[in-house]
């Protein structure tokens, strides 16, 4: 039956456009990255070899380390309230008596549809010191007295970014919690109301930790792509001192704005590998916490 | 070979091949050059022409129309990614364009590659013969030969409304108030008077910043032999630009912001720093800003922008790229656009002929050209280089944080200079 089975290959040439497609589009991009990395290359002469000087630069690079720090701290300003947003509206709109929950759930996805570029710029219009209007409500409301200057202060600065990051994911996340809740058989629940469970208890005790595949599932998609910032932040600008420029926005301001692909290439290798570092350790971690 | 394997391999290579299809392009163009001209003398052939804005097709047009056996065929990409478009396109040679427009911005990073075809070699000392001395100059590479032709200066001036003026400043007269603010002592000065006169409301200049503008080519090159060079000029701005932002005599809105807009044209502001190329800010509906606006001359001279045109050295049609070139430096393209765009030429000729007549719709009666033509024969003449543009926009961004903050000069220095040498470590530090 076997040696049968393992003379058909239909199986090898079903998955091969994705293998050929992956290897032109993706692993060849890849490896001409690595091989740029190495080089010298401004794109107007032939790359130069350099050895490793470009990772030797990038360990001493401060503006690198100033952009990995600016990064987890938007990341985490974006990405703790995002969850806890999208799990308590999850949780309400899964209730059966909500009425129109249907309507709610296509509102709060609608940011998640529109371009991080155009978000940044309505953040970036909205919290303007002089014509915005945040600062206009604030000052007729008698709040403040003078237009508060957001983008003159970094973690102001930090704090917009990471809002425009919460405002059009937590909707997504919300939509997977709600698949997540909806997993989850109603035999459960009715145990654990023989139980004697209130709301409160069937919250806490049944819902939270059967909804843990799928936290562990938005979390690593959350660091991966959190890790990897760049349209909103870039929108709104370096902020003061450049502590809103992620590890993203630095990568394309060497490669595409200087000319300095080799530095660039050796840049996005840096941010593979911290990507790749937090990935392990959130797995790590999540798996550690179920053993 | 069992049937069922050569039926095994044919799907596995159809399957290969139809995903492979679309990855193919063009061969690589044809590097024999083709002649220009037909057997009668006319131009024939056709060119494809890269820009980022959209007057390129009305260039197009007009080249054509002089020469119907010409075919040009214009592709715009607009936005930031056209220049890593056009770089990717020149380094592959697939699909390239004959003619490509560079802007001022990465002009530097372009001049010196071995992709632009010498000019000079072709006869373009003779186009540019006539031209305002900065914009000739802003076509050189390194080896002083012409890379790059514009078909138009970028000049810039004070834009003000006249009623805001004369309420402001008692008249609304140009000359006299390009008197009234031709050093930075009077501005200040002004803008004082304004803000009390006002009771806050009113301010003299949209922002301190326009002072960069103003002056960020009238300082000496960032680089010079490697080095940064920072011009001492800056301090004195520095201090300047700070006495301006303590005093309030800018509103503090940034240049084409949302509020630098609205400021131009409800009159919150009285005078904005603009280019002439930039117009199209003013809301004329309807002709609502007919002969509402006048333009003064700034303390020194003032560009701002500017597309210059280069030849693809790969190019097979070289002679008809270069008709081209020739065309758009030549006086008559120059002129149709002056009139209908308002855009100011490049050659020094087409300035001298319209000085005394040309107006336009929004100056009303003003001989605008003249202020723009004492602008930009001030400028100096400065070749480009592949630093000064991000370097000079690292220099804006730290000392507008350093004016904002009230940082000392020093302290903005030293910054300054940290910044610049982790972006380009091979420039040596002052």
């Amino acid at each position: 039956m076997n040696s049968k089975l393992n003379k058909y290959y239909f199986g090898y040439i079903f998955v091969a456009p994705f293998f050929i497609s992956f290897a032109v589009f993706g692993l060849v991009p890849i490896l001409y990255t690595l091989y740029l990395s190495f080089t010298n290359w401004d794109a107007f002469n032939d790359p130069a070899y350099t050895g490793f000087g470009n990772y030797t630069r990038l360990l001493h690079d401060i503006a690198f380390y100033q952009s990995i720090g600016n990064t987890l701290i938007i990341w985490i300003f974006s990405i703790v309230p995002q969850l806890i947003i999208a799990i308590t509206l999850a949780i309400i709109l899964n209730e059966k008596f909500i009425r129109g929950k249907h309507f709610f759930r296509a509102i709060y996805y609608f940011p998640n549809i529109i371009t991080p570029v155009t978000l940044g710029v309505l953040f970036s219009l909205i919290f303007d010191w002089q014509t915005g209007s945040i600062n206009k409500l604030l000052t007729t409301i008698g709040l403040v007295e003078d237009p508060i200057n957001w983008f003159n202060n970094p973690w102001w600065s930090r704090l917009i970014v990471a809002a425009v990051i919460c405002w059009q994911n937590f909707g997504f996340n919300m939509i997977v919690f709600i698949a997540g809740l909806q997993s989850i058989p109603d035999e459960v629940y009715e145990a654990s109301q023989v139980d004697g469970a209130n709301g409160w208890q069937k919250t806490w005790y049944v819902t939270i930790p059967l909804l843990r595949p799928v936290f562990i599932f938005t979390l690593i998609t959350s660091v991966i792509g959190g890790l990897q910032l760049f349209d909103s932040p870039y929108m709104i600008g370096n902020g003061p001192n450049n502590t809103t420029r992620t590890m993203i926005m630095y990568l394309y301001e060497t490669a595409f704005k200087n000319f300095n692909f080799g530095y660039g290439a050796a840049i996005a290798y840096g941010v593979f590998v911290i990507v790749m570092c937090f990935t392990a350790v959130t797995v790590w971690l999540t798996r550690r916490r179920e053993q | 070979m069992k049937t069922t394997t050569v039926w095994r391999t044919s799907i596995a290579i159809l399957l290969i091949a139809a995903m492979l299809v679309g990855c193919g392009g063009k061969d690589k163009q044809s590097t024999a050059s083709q002649p220009a001209r037909n057997a009668s003398g006319e131009l024939e052939g056709n060119l494809v022409v890269w820009t980022f804005f959209d007057q390129v097709e009305d260039m197009a047009a007009q080249f054509m129309k002089e020469n119907p056996k010409v075919k040009v065929e214009v592709k715009t990409f607009p936005g930031d990614d056209y220049q890593t478009k056009l770089l990717t396109a020149l380094q592959s040679g697939q699909n390239v364009p004959d003619v490509f427009d560079l802007e001022r911005s990465y002009i530097g990073k372009f001049i010196d590659s071995k992709y632009l075809s010498d000019l000079s070699a072709m006869g373009a000392e003779d186009l540019v013969a006539n031209y305002v001395p900065y914009v000739q100059a802003l076509g050189r590479a390194s080896d002083n030969t012409i890379r790059a032709v514009s078909d138009h200066s970028s000049p810039g001036g004070f834009w003000y409304i006249r009623e805001n003026a004369q309420k402001y400043l008692g008249t609304d007269d140009p000359d006299q108030i390009s008197d009234m603010v031709n050093s930075w002592d009077k501005i200040i000065a002004l803008g004082q008077k304004v803000e009390q006169q006002s009771q806050g409301q009113v301010h003299l200049i949209s922002n301190s910043g326009d002072l960069f503008d103003i002056e960020a080519y009238n300082t000496e090159p960032w680089v010079k032999d490697g080095k940064l060079n920072i011009d001492p000029k800056w301090e004195q701005y520095y201090t300047i630009q700070q006495q301006i932002n303590d005093n309030n005599v800018d509103a503090k809105l940034s240049f084409m912001s949302a509020g630098w807009g609205n400021a131009l044209n409800d009159g919150s502001v009285v005078l904005t720093t603009m280019p002439a190329w930039a117009s199209f800010m003013i809301d004329n509906d309807n002709g609502a800003a007919k002969g509402k606006y006048g333009v003064a001359r700034t303390p020194e001279g003032y560009y701002n922008g500017g597309t210059y045109r280069g030849i693809y050295r790969e190019s097979p049609n070289q002679e008809l790229a270069y008709e081209f070139i020739k065309y758009i430096a030549g006086e008559k393209w120059q002129q149709h656009n002056l009139e209908a765009t308002g855009n100011m030429p490049g050659n020094a000729k087409v300035y001298e002929k319209n000085l005394n007549t040309f107006t336009s719709e929004i100056t009303g009666d003003q001989k605008v050209m003249k202020v723009y033509y004492d602008v930009v024969k001030d400028l100096p003449a400065l070749q480009p280089d592949k630093y000064s543009e991000e370097i000079l926009s690292t220099w804006r961004k730290v000392a507008k944080e350093g004016i904002t903050n009230h940082t000392d000069y020093a302290a903005v220095l030293a910054n300054f200079t940290k910044q610049v040498q982790n972006a380009f470590p091979e420039i040596q530090a002052p």
